[in-house]
């Protein structure tokens, strides 16, 4: 069983988030290969623990 | 700190029959948001639960929050008695659905998912008609700009050529 899917209305609050969005990232992601994108994740995510760890330390010493 | 490639190769390592949805699909499709979890809707006959229960037990599932000492099982009884698990595991956050909101089970998605091939293993992604349907549907306001984000990539993609899906 699958579920049959019709086509999505248009939602104007998401219109409105759509305005803000920087497209440049997005056409930058695109040009890169699915695995290419999840590595890109996984750098990101071990910056962020980076800087989570740096705050930390920074609170602890002062 | 999840480990998103080895949380896709345990499961797929024991052939659970799960489809990738959640952020993770999302940055899959080229979205640039972070996200710290992986997501996916699992198959609920009990011979993949038995696999699903079998690839994470070395991992040391346990429930995300909750406070430490609980006699939690994570077996195939508790799985079968449940249907949504947000778990922690020695690899990192994972959240197991066996239906989600606007998409339904594993048979239901499976005709609109895609074949993710990356760091060597090949999985099922849901496609990103499907992910904008069931985030919709989801209705939660944290996902608005998420979608926003997929509704713009999926108007990119069909003005342009994507070289990996």
């Amino acid at each position: 069983m699958t579920a049959d899917f019709g086509p999505l209305p248009v939602d104007p609050v998401i219109e409105f988030y759509k305005k803000d969005l920087d497209r440049t990232l997005l056409r930058e992601n695109l040009k890169l290969t699915p695995q290419q994108r999840l590595e890109k994740l996984i750098e990101m995510q071990r910056f962020a623990e980076e800087l989570h760890r740096a705050g930390r330390e920074a609170r602890e010493s002062s | 700190m999840t480990d998103f490639a080895e949380l896709l190769r345990v499961l797929s390592e024991k052939r659970v029959s799960f489809i990738l949805v959640g952020g993770v699909a999302a940055v899959a499709h080229g979205s640039a948001r972070f996200t710290q979890d992986v997501d996916v809707v699992y198959q609920r006959s009990s011979e993949n639960i038995d696999r699903l229960v079998e690839s994470l037990r070395e991992h040391q599932p346990y429930l995300r929050g909750a406070p430490p000492g609980l006699p939690f099982q994570f077996d195939a009884q508790t799985v079968l008695r449940g249907m949504n698990f947000t778990l922690t595991t020695r690899l990192g956050d994972l959240d197991l659905f066996g239906e989600i909101v606007g998409g339904g089970s594993y048979e239901d998605l499976i005709e609109h998912t895609f074949s993710l091939n990356a760091f060597g293993i090949r999985c099922c992604c849901l496609d990103i008609e499907t992910l904008i349907r069931v985030k919709r549907a989801a209705g939660r306001p944290k996902d608005l700009e998420a979608i926003a984000e997929l509704e713009a990539l999926l108007q990119d993609r069909l003005g342009e050529s994507d070289r990996g899906d």
